[in-house]
């Protein structure tokens, strides 16, 4: 089975503006965690900070024992072939077409017969209702369309962490939905796939999530299932949840 | 912030001497991973193809008409120069070592530049900010070697062939300006011509315009690649690429002649 990433401490600041001030998060193996939060308190930046992508100024990210903040370019490098990631804004290569996007990481790390590779795009263009689409560019998909490609190329090498940074921001409601199945299916029959995802659409969190977690002003403020969240009196919760504007959260 | 301090000289040129070493510190550790890039696998042929294309066969027709022109105007100029001494039949080895030796590998390197240079920074420059490059390496693939390296190598390769062809077109531009349309007797034309241009003039400015190439291809992928904020920034980006390619490109030339001139005085 996957392994926990265990958060600790974990600090970030650009300049003088300290993004996060002590992270600490727990998230299990085999679950989908959402992690919510206003927008600009800091939630992409973890996640590249969880990729590798950024280095944190202090604290710790342990994985089966190893903390991935303390490694080198290398090491890095084969923990990343363990992640997979669906960027805020899908980020497809415009150089390619759908299908050459999802095809891309495998024939970079895999050695496979052209007619191989393509039943394996081909069944993660399916998996997300792109199969008819592989040949069209990225600015010809539709915001929705793009996403669900940069899910299918997340999921084709079959990582064992899978990071959606706001899969569904900016998607009409039914896509919305679409997407929120998306990663509750690929969840379950994906055995020992440890997902996260970032969002502060609080009605798909509800109903995808087996974990909350909060993040406020730099750090996690609460924990817990969605039962959790909509039974606890933590007044900055209830106002996120509930989206008022009275409350401890101001502009 | 808030408080109202006056302009001080000194400390604005310190701020803008700190801000251009570290700039060039970063060009420098970027330009090593670009070149590490190139010699280490793995190698990405199709890539490297797809940019020499681009590169070279694309920037062939200006190129061409940029050396047509050039050894045109220089026949003419230096008919005016040579006529008032009469060494009308110097022209053809005058301007053929010029262009050889210095307008063949400079012009084609700023005419390159205005388009490659500008291509390069602006691509990498929208991948950066759109996230492409940071997806890159999500996918644990290493963005410097998979972007940088294929178009360095590209420009290194086909900017001494790029320059050739000026040579060559500047060539057949000035003699036929020379003989056919200023009407210098064409036997003394080409003797001269054969006389004084050696092919290590050749030779040389073909290895100055690589030199040219690396420069304006890393240049350009170094600002793409470090460009922030939107489309304001890319656009920064790009401007900034061509001007400091342009300046250095210029400079650059100063030196490698310097270095290159020695070789070429011992012969005759
Ligand atoms: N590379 C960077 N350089 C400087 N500041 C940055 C950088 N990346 C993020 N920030 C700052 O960090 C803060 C958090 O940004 P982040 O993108 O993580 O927000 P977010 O929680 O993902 O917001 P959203 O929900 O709108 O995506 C912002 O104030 C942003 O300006
Ligand atoms: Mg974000």
């Amino acid at each position: 089975m996957g392994e926990n990433i265990r958060i600790q401490g974990l600090t970030k600041s650009f300049g003088a503006q300290k993004v996060l001030a002590g992270v600490d998060l727990e998230v299990p193996s085999g679950q989908i965690t959402c992690v919510i939060g206003r927008s600009g308190t800091g939630k992409s930046v973890l996640l590249k900070i969880l990729m590798g992508l950024l280095r944190p100024d202090g604290g710790s990210i342990v994985i089966n024992g190893v903390d991935i903040t303390k490694l080198g370019d290398r090491e890095l490098l084969k923990v990343r072939n363990r992640f997979g990631m669906v960027f805020q804004n899908a980020a497809l290569f415009d150089s390619m077409n759908v299908f050459e996007n999802i095809a891309f990481p495998v024939r970079e790390h895999e050695r496979l017969k052209e007619a191989d590779l393509k039943v394996r795009v081909d069944a993660a263009l399916a998996s997300v209702g792109l199969l008819e689409h592989g040949h069209k560019n990225p600015h010809e998909l539709s915001g929705g369309m793009r996403k669900r490609a940069a899910v299918a190329r997340a999921l084709v090498r079959k990582p064992e962490f899978l990071l959606y940074d706001e899969p569904t921001t900016g998607l009409d409601p039914i896509m919305t939905a679409h997407v929120d199945e998306l990663i509750r299916t690929t969840q379950d029959q994906t055995p020992g796939l440890t997902s996260l995802v970032i969002s502060h659409d609080m009605h798909a969190t509800m109903q995808i999530a087996d974990k909350i977690a909060m993040l406020f002003e730099g750090r996690v403020i609460f924990e817990g299932t969605g039962e959790d969240v909509r039974t606890t009196p933590h007044p900055v919760v209830r106002q996120f949840v509930e989206g008022r504007l009275e409350g401890p959260i101001t502009l | 912030m808030s408080a109202v301090k006056r302009w001080n000289p000194v400390e604005a040129l310190g701020a803008w001497v700190l801000e251009s070493v570290e700039d060039f510190g970063g060009y420098v550790r970027f330009t090593t991973a670009a070149v590490v890039g190139i010699v280490k696998p793995p190698y990405r042929l199709r890539l490297l193809f797809k940019q020499m294309e681009f590169v070279g066969n694309q920037s062939l027709s200006i190129v061409m008409i940029t050396g047509a022109f050039t050894g045109m105007v220089f026949a003419v100029q230096s008919d005016f120069a040579f006529g008032k001494f009469g060494a009308r039949g110097l022209i053809g080895s005058t301007v053929v070592l010029a262009l050889c030796r210095e307008l063949g590998p400079v012009l084609t390197s700023l005419m390159v530049n205005g388009r490659v240079g500008s291509a390069f920074a602006a691509e990498l420059g929208t991948m950066r900010v759109t996230e492409q490059i940071d997806a890159l390496e999500s996918m644990a693939i290493d963005p410097i070697q998979y972007l940088a390296a294929p178009r360095i190598g590209a420009a290194l390769l086909m900017m001494p062939i790029l320059c050739a062809v000026f040579d060559l077109v500047g060539t057949v531009g000035v003699s036929y300006v020379a003989t056919q349309v200023l009407g210098v007797n064409p036997g003394p034309f080409y003797n001269r011509m054969e006389w004084f241009v050696d092919p290590d003039d050749i030779w040389g400015g073909m290895l100055k315009s690589a030199f040219f190439g690396f420069v304006l291809a890393s240049v350009g992928c170094y600002r793409g690649y470090n460009a922030r904020g939107g489309a304001e920034g890319v656009g920064q980006a790009t401007t900034r690429a061509v001007v400091a390619s342009g300046v250095a490109i210029l400079v650059v030339d100063y030196f490698i002649t310097l270095i290159l001139a020695p070789m070429s005085v011992n012969r005759v």
